[in-house]
Parts: C-alpha cells; structure tokens; sequence
C-alpha cells in the first residue's frame, strides 16, 4: 500500500525538504560522482526528479539529452522530445509505431530485450536515461532490488547507470497514471506544458467518443491476447494499465478470472475453447498472427476468429496523443463489429 | 609392529570397487528389458491420449477417437494426437541420433547437436524466413532439413581434409567451431531484424503443443531413411567403440562408417528438429537410459534409445500438461528438470563408463 501511495506521488518539483531527505537514497541509488556533483552546486540550479520507486535523481541543470526505452521514447516523441538514444525490444527502425517520427538524429542502441550496446549508448552522451519498472504483482509491489525493464541483468544496468542516472517510469495500476506520470517526466525534462494540454484535449474528445460508441453497442467484448506455441496468455483487464484504462471508459473486455496470477491466465490450446467469449480479438503484434490461430484446430471454430475480426494490437504507449488514436481505432471497431458471440 | 595393526579407519586411497551388479546384460535380459520399454511407450502413448490440461474424462476421449465428429473443439483430434504422434516420432529420432552421435564420437556428453545439426537447421530456418519469406510449415522443414544437411557435411569435410577420421576428435572439434559460427550469425540475423522473423522466434522454442501434422509425411521418410542409416551403421559403430585405430586395424572402413553414422545424425535429427523445433536432453540421456538397461552392443541399444527417447519425451509433455493449471509447462522446462535428475542417477551409476 505505500508503495502505490509513493507512486502516485512521484514528482515532487520544488519540494526542497522531499528533495534533501531523498537525497540519502539518490546516492545509493546512482552511486556515483553525477549525484556528488549535484550536491555541490546544491540550491536553485539544480534539478531533481523521483522517479516511480521513489529513487531522486539530482543533475546540475534540466537534462537535454535523453536517452530511452523504445516505449517511452515514443511518448517523449509525441510531446515534442527528441532523445538522443532508443533501445527497443524489437527493431525499433521497422517499429510501426516510430513510423511518424524522425529518427534520423536518433541514435538505435538496442533491437532486442536486453541487448543494449553500451558503447553507442556512451556515444549518444545521454545526460538522463528513462526505462521501466513493472509491478510483481496487483498491490503493485516493485522489487526495487531487481533487474529494471529493459535491462538484461543488474550488471548491465550498474554499467548503464555508470553513463547516466536512471529514471524508472512504474507501468502498472491505473492506466491515467501512468501517462500522468510520464507528463510529469515530459515536463520536467522540458516538454512544453501547453502542447501537453491541447494533447489532452484531443485524449478526452476520443475518450469521450469511445465511451460513447461502447454504450452504443453494450453487447460487443473485446479479448485482449497474446499466442504462441504453449496458448493463450488472455491479458487480465485490471492488472495491466492500458486494458484497465479502457474498461474505465466502458469497453467490455474479456474478464474471466480476476484473482490468481497476476497480469495475465494462461489457456493451453486444448483449454482454449474457455476463453473464446470475445468478439474481437485485440492480437498482439508479437507471437502468433492470425494465419497460426487459424492453424490451431482448438481455436479455428473462435467466432472473432471465423468472423474476422482480428485486430493487431501493439503495446501501448502512453501518452495522449497516441492513446487519442488507439481510442479512436477501438471506437470505430467496436461501432462496426459484428456481434459474433451472443451475450 | 605397526605394519601387522589393523587401519583404525577404512583406507581412503583405495578405489571404491566397481560395483559388479552382474556385469554387461544378457542377450535375454536385453530382450526384455526392450520389451519393457516398449510396453512404457504404449503405455505412455495411451497416457498421452487420455490426460491433459483439458481434463474430459477417460470415456470421453475413447468416444471422441473413435467418432471424430463427436470432438467437441478438437481437442482429442486437434491436439493430443498429433501431439502424440509428433512425441513418438521426435523422441525416438532423437534417441537414436544421439545413440549413434555417441557411438561416433565415443563421447558420453555428445548430442545430435554437437555436428551443427541444430545450429544448421536454426540459421537456415532464419534465412528461409528472412530472404525468401517462408513461413509455412512444410517451408520451414524443408529449409531445417536443408541446412541440418548442409552443416555435417560442412564439418565432414573439414574435418576429413584434415587429419585421419580415426580418431573422433577432428570432428568434435569441426562440428564445434561450424556449430559457434552458425549460432553466431544466427543471432545476427535475428537480433538485426527482429519484426520479420515471427515464424522462426515460433519454432525456435522447442514444443509439442501448439504444432500441426502438417508435413509429418517427408519428416517421417527422412527419419525412416535415417533409421536404415543408423542401422547399416550397427555393426561399424560396435568396432568404433574399441578405438578407431582398432577398428581401422580390424578391417573397419573408417570412411564409410563416418558418412553412414553422420547421415543417419542428419536425417533423424533434421527431421525431428524440423516438427518440433530443437528438443533438448533426449538425444543426450535416452542413450544412457537405454545402456544402463541393455548394455553397449548398438544392435540392442539404438532400438532401446529409441523406445526411451519416445517414451521419455511423451512422459514428461505429459507432466507439463498436467502441472500448469490451465496452462501447460512446455515440454523443454520438464525434460530439463527432469533430465537433470536422471542424468545425475545415471551418471552415479558407473554403468556409463562402459561406452
């Protein structure tokens, strides 16, 4: 419970006394001479950010080189940020959602989980490095001891925070918070605060509008799943932000089991006929694809499959302009789906 | 004096004496011991038929065989028996390659791997995937089998160019430095191009659920041609076990003997690898299994590997079936565990010294 109080709280702009007392943990937690240099200039130039464990990072002044995670670097992106550095989890050059930005100034340090090649990163001269953390379980637990997102092992990441300190955005709980919280990170590493707005605006017109094509058609449910060769991993709509996000604004997503394991159930094929509730399936871009279900004979008869309706539906990024669109795209699916399962 | 008294404590510096548990097994003993363990695969089979993550009862699944069209979601059709099928088949391929890999090689530690069979199959895969866009199952076993292929014969030939092959060295070592550069541009590939490689990221993880039967008919010619291979090799691999310059001595054409063992390597283990993507452990423990119960002599134990490699395989995609809940724990975890645990008895057992 106090971790998820701590995380709701995570940005603490001016808050001198949060700051000094965070101060201890800052320098265990980058343990090296940025946090030294930064409690020597002390006072009104410095800059410091808690990021989502709570960890207060200090620099001498705003950092302007940023160097990110694929999936926040595209929310960077999207409020007007270009990092200097991205490292995906898959290839970040034939990544469909980087397909609108410009990333010829952007240097790709990473393709895969993990592979983060230190050198070009070094290179980039990142001044902060922003990553993620994922809860380990539904009361939002964060092993602050472990291996950060992205990242292969710890020792990977002592060599990483040894370039740049460190920021962790905590993906889970509430999907609103977490784009709060990466407005939070955008503004204080100098995104424009009135573009964010207008942003907002436009989030809130698509929410508006989703919400309003859901009521129209109460009757169709979505299933938001991965698949590959061991089944199906049906993704626990209140355990991950973007799905709890969007049953908040009233889309009937797939909903079994709402206790046990955390983040997603997983059904062997020959278990598969228990989840095909859905009338459209929210694929993920990852695993198998519409021709290798239909190739499952356990799951060739899925009414959304038969019926067609197969969306693919990449990890979210969390930001408002981005969302405004997936909203939009859900809307129009869910306004012009069949209802394919009765109930 | 001190000489006559008795060591107050047993002398440590003796070796243990082997433990004489009646020797090598009789040809009788062999027998049934085989016969046992093709009573296990029958019973494991029919395990594999009636038990799953899906738990419909015994009655229901013998009334889904037999009418088809009772099988309500494909599951006894759909998935227990191709998985069965595809168990059997990969388990006892993968028995046998590794028998002969070991018989070959005179190495307790070798598996069909050790030839770049594997690492051949898996950068041929990607490039099939990468360059030419297959991505159907028959497509990706052709392209497997291809590069199974094309990988021994690549280390064959280094290693007949340099030095005698009657020592089984040369080839370890060829199919060791192929098996590293394969692996290594494998992984360039696949860490380049991440988006495109779906249909090999799928069969890259070894599994028995999830597959089809699709191209189950050239898999099974090319294990059956493997299998004749493996046993004109019986008798060559009886006479490499006593040292290839032995053998050579004996009249043994060491030549032959390589190209007929490598290609019986190839063809089982492509064609296994090709179903149901690399499977780990069974080509490395179904041979000890298997010689721990009928002795050294290959006319008795390739047949034996194959009936453990079978039996072991269905067994333990059986138990990950049944411990995941609604899930299933993938085959490769249980062999892994359990394969562990089996090897180490094995290995206790000095049984295996007799390779």
């Amino acid at each position: 419970m106090t971790t998820s109080s701590l995380t709701r709280r995570r940005f603490t702009a001016g808050l001198a006394g949060t700051a000094l007392l965070t101060a201890l943990t800052a320098c265990g937690g980058s343990g090296d001479d940025t946090a030294d240099g930064a409690s020597d200039q002390g006072g009104a130039g410095g800059w410091t950010y808690t990021d989502g464990r709570g960890v207060t990072l200090e620099l001498d002044a705003m950092p302007t080189r940023i160097a990110a995670f694929a999936d926040y670097a595209l929310v960077l992106l999207s409020y007007g940020i270009t990092p200097v550095a991205v490292f995906g989890r898959t290839d970040v050059a034939s990544d469909p959602r980087f397909a609108e930005h410009d990333l010829s100034d952007v240097a790709i340090v990473g393709n895969a989980y993990g592979e983060i090649d230190l050198e070009a990163l070094a290179t980039a001269a990142p001044e902060l490095i922003i990553t993620g953390i994922y809860p380990t379980d539904r009361e939002g637990t964060l092993d602050t001891e472990g291996v950060l997102y992205a990242f292969a092992d710890l020792e990977q990441q002592g060599q990483i925070e040894k370039i740049a300190p460190v920021a962790a955005v905590v993906v889970g709980g509430a999907g609103l918070e977490v784009i709060e919280a990466l407005v939070e990170l955008s503004e204080a590493v100098g995104a424009d605060p009135a573009a964010i707005a207008s942003a907002k605006t436009g989030f809130e017109t698509a929410r508006d509008a989703l919400t309003a094509a859901c009521e129209a058609r109460p009757e169709i449910e979505l299933t938001r799943l991965y698949a590959d060769a061991s089944g199906i991993y049906l993704v626990k709509t209140a355990d991950e932000p973007v799905t709890q996000m969007y049953a908040e604004f009233g889309v009937r997503l797939t909903t079994l089991v709402t206790d046990g394991d955390f983040y997603w159930d997983i059904y062997s094929w020959e278990n598969a006929a228990d989840m095909m509730t859905g009338d459209v399936l929210l694929l993920s871009d990852e695993g198998f694809q519409q021709a290798d279900m239909e190739a499952q004979p356990t799951f060739a008869d899925d009414p959304a499959l038969v019926a067609g309706q197969v969306v693919v539906w990449p990890n979210g990024v969390m930001s408002y302009a981005y969302q405004a669109a997936q909203m939009t795209a859900l809307a129009e699916t869910i306004t012009t789906a069949q209802d394919v399962v009765p109930g | 004096m001190t000489s006559d008294a008795p060591p107050r404590t047993p002398s440590r510096t003796a070796p243990p004496p082997t433990p004489a548990v009646g020797g090598p097994p009789t040809a009788g003993q062999a027998l049934s011991r085989t016969g046992v363990a093709a009573l296990v695969v029958l019973g494991a089979v029919a395990v594999s038929l009636l038990l799953g993550s899906n738990a419909i009862g015994p009655g229901a699944v013998l009334e889904r065989l037999l009418h088809p069209a009772l099988d309500e979601g494909a599951i006894v059709w759909g998935s227990r028996v191709p998985r069965t099928v595809l168990g059997l088949l990969v388990g006892a391929a993968l028995g046998i390659a590794g028998a002969v890999m070991q018989g070959q090689t005179r190495n307790p530690l070798a598996d069909p791997g050790i030839f770049g069979v594997s690492a051949g199959a898996s950068l041929a895969v990607v490039l099939g995937v990468y360059v030419a866009g297959v991505t159907s199952v028959l497509g990706i076993l052709w392209m497997s089998f291809l590069g199974a292929v094309v990988a021994s014969v690549a280390v064959f030939a280094i290693a007949a160019l340099g030095r005698s092959l009657s020592s089984p060295v040369p080839l370890a070592i060829a199919g060791t430095a192929v098996t590293a550069l394969l692996t290594a541009i494998t992984s360039f590939l696949v860490l380049t191009d991440q988006s495109t490689l779906a249909a090999y990221r799928i069969w890259v993880v070894g599994s028995l659920s999830g597959r089809t039967l699709e191209g189950i008919g050239p898999a099974i010619v090319m294990a059956l041609a493997g299998l004749v291979l493996a046993a004109a090799n019986i008798r060559s691999l009886d006479m490499l076990a006593l040292g290839g310059e032995l053998a050579q001595g004996l009249g043994e054409n060491i030549l032959r003997a390589r190209l007929v063992g490598l290609g019986a390597i190839t063809l089982l283990t492509a064609s296994a690898v090709a179903l149901s993507g690399p499977i780990g452990f069974i080509g490395l423990t179904a041979p000890h299994i298997a010689r721990a119960m009928v002795g050294a002599g290959h006319g008795r134990l390739l047949p034996a590997a194959g009936l453990v490699g079978a039996g072991v395989l269905l067994l333990s995609d059986v138990i990950g079936r049944l411990i995941g809940g609604t899930g299933e724990v993938s085959v490769g975890v249980v062999l892994t565990v359990l394969g562990g645990i089996v090897f180490v008895m094995i290995v206790r057992r000095s049984r295996m010294a007799a390779l």
